[in-house]
């Protein structure tokens, strides 16, 4: 049987597939993929693909193959990428053979990269899918993170499909398109119109959950909201704290929350929020709904 | 299904976007038993005649989320089904409501918040504990966690708590603000911690992976 034994994993190290959704009426998100295009992407250039890939994380992931061959494929963000040694190009698609051992450490840019096989990986469908929900602790391996000394069994080989080389679309450097939220009209017009004029920097706490973002302009400095009613969250969704901590909720997010949420990314935009890095300057800039559906279909960033 | 054909009036809702794949109808901006009580009987609406292009219909405290394929209906589109269907019959909750037995222990080393709650609210544990187990609650909503319930309402209220307990395991019950909820996961509270039961709301091995539904009943019952 083929294996693939964990020798190195950096903390959020997940098995995620396309994600399970339909289940946020018994209080569950959907996870799935951090950067969902590059996911695909994975799966594409594969041709044949498993549903099931390792998304790591600038924290890197070291693993070997045992017991047989595999296909696989590597692309989010920029990682540095080596196999038995040799630096490799990124994105790659590889041969993987009896005791390769892949390496993956950061590069440039990007916080979340997808390590796609040709075999799905034996783990238990949990609701329908094998996505870890950290913050459910369900599916994956075990609902965890994977960790050094995992060993993670390879079923057959997937049928293959015609394999296509999707080359990544620019991330583009401009603002982060949002939709103005459930409780923007509780912010005050000044503390909205800040809100798109300043820039955020990406802060160094950042998960699945959420990425929390650092205010130094201040845009939320004194924002009293209170008591709200607790309300359905989704990916995207901009809530600020009660200290005025502004928190761009993600894959694992909580499927409901009773913080005032002042926007909400848009779906086209969230792959691109995912992989910015702690330190990285970030603004937003308000969509139409209309804008924001044109973009899903156009599939590029600005 | 035994329902009257008459449409149950259900207060005007905002219909408002969240996000570009979801339709919020929201009853009111506070909780309300009568918001409440639309919301769950929306959903119930909803499930009887999904609208093509909604993905999930998410029942919450005092709104329904829809969620859509922007691919396959738009979102005036939707709003506008959403209206008729606001107008209509369906959804009523006939009959009775299916009522759960809960049994559970308060107070101790399970509920060590419950002396604090019952000096609170002047009474001695006993019977806070009584009045809190008097009559029937209804499940509000499911929400926060995986299987974790909100119930309510109680004439008694107490406010959350100012220190959050890092974890509370499965099955402890908590009071705050004239509600009791029920954990199904272990979590993080700031909520009062009264006591503890076997029942579980969730299982990921069966699917649905919940037991409890909005606008079903609750009637615990203290045991040793």
């Amino acid at each position: 049987m083929t294996t693939l034994r964990i020798l190195r994993a950096g903390p959020l190290t997940t098995l995620q597939d396309a994600g399970r959704p339909g289940h946020l009426r018994h209080g569950i998100s959907a996870a799935g993929p951090m950067d969902r295009a590059a996911f695909r992407r994975t799966g594409a250039w594969l041709g044949g693909a498993g549903a099931t890939a390792i998304e790591f994380t600038t924290a890197g992931l070291g693993l070997r193959v045992e017991g047989g061959a595999v296909g696989c494929a590597l692309d989010g963000g920029q990682f540095t990428l080596r196999r038995n040694g040799e630096t490799l190009a990124w994105p790659a698609r590889l041969h993987l053979e009896d005791g390769d051992v892949v390496d993956i450490a950061p590069g440039p840019a990007g916080n979340y990269g997808y390590l796609r096989l040709g075999r799905e990986i034996d783990v238990p469908l949990v609701l329908g899918s094998r996505a870890t929900s950290l913050v459910s602790r369900l599916g994956g391996l075990e609902g965890r993170e994977l960790r050094a000394g995992d060993v993670l069994h390879l079923g057959d080989a997937v049928a293959p499909l015609p394999a296509l080389h999707p080359r990544a679309t620019p991330a583009g450097a401009g603002p982060v398109r949002v939709l103005w939220g459930l409780h923007a009209d509780l912010f005050e017009a000044g503390v909205r119109r800040r809100f798109i004029e300043e820039t955020f920097l990406v802060s160094p706490r950042i998960d699945r959950m959420g990425a929390r973002l650092e205010d130094q302009a201040g845009v939320f400095a004194g924002a009293q909201i209170l008591s709200l009613v607790s309300d359905a969250v989704v990916p995207g969704d901009i809530q600020i704290l009660g200290d005025g901590t502004p928190i761009v909720l993600m894959r694992d997010h909580q499927p409901t929350g009773g913080y005032p949420r002042i926007a909400t990314v848009i779906d086209a935009d969230l792959d691109r929020m995912a992989q910015l890095r702690p330190g990285a300057h970030v603004r937003f800039a308000p969509v139409t709904l209309a804008e924001a559906h044109a973009a899903l279909r156009g599939g590029a960033a600005p | 299904m035994a329902e009257t054909p008459a449409p149950v009036p259900l207060p005007n809702p905002l219909i408002v976007p969240l996000g570009d794949h979801g339709l919020l109808v929201r009853f009111a901006a506070t909780l309300s038993d009568e918001a409440n009580r639309a919301a769950i009987t929306f959903a119930r609406r909803l499930g009887e005649r999904m609208p093509e292009g909604v993905t999930e219909i998410d029942p919450n405290l005092v709104s329904v989320l829809l969620k859509y394929d922007p691919a396959a209906i738009g979102f005036e589109r939707l709003a506008g089904e959403v209206r008729l269907l606001l107008g209509r019959a369906g959804g009523a909750v006939g009959g009775k409501p299916k009522r759960h037995r809960i049994a559970a222990r308060f107070g101790g080393a399970e509920g060590p918040d419950l002396a604090d709650v019952a000096r609170q609210l002047g009474m001695r544990p006993a019977d806070f504990i009584a009045a809190h187990n008097a009559r029937p609650l209804r499940v509000l909503t499911t929400g926060f966690a995986p299987g974790f319930v909100y119930c309510g309402f109680h004439a008694l209220s107490v406010p959350r708590r100012t220190t959050v307990r890092p974890v509370v395991p499965p099955g402890t019950i908590l009071f705050a603000a004239g509600q009791t909820a029920i954990t199904a996961t272990p979590l993080p509270t700031g909520w009062s911690v009264i006591g503890r039961t076997e029942f579980c709301n969730f299982d990921p091995a069966i699917d649905p992976p919940t037991v409890l539904r909005e606008g079903d009943e609750i009637v615990f019952k203290a045991v040793k």
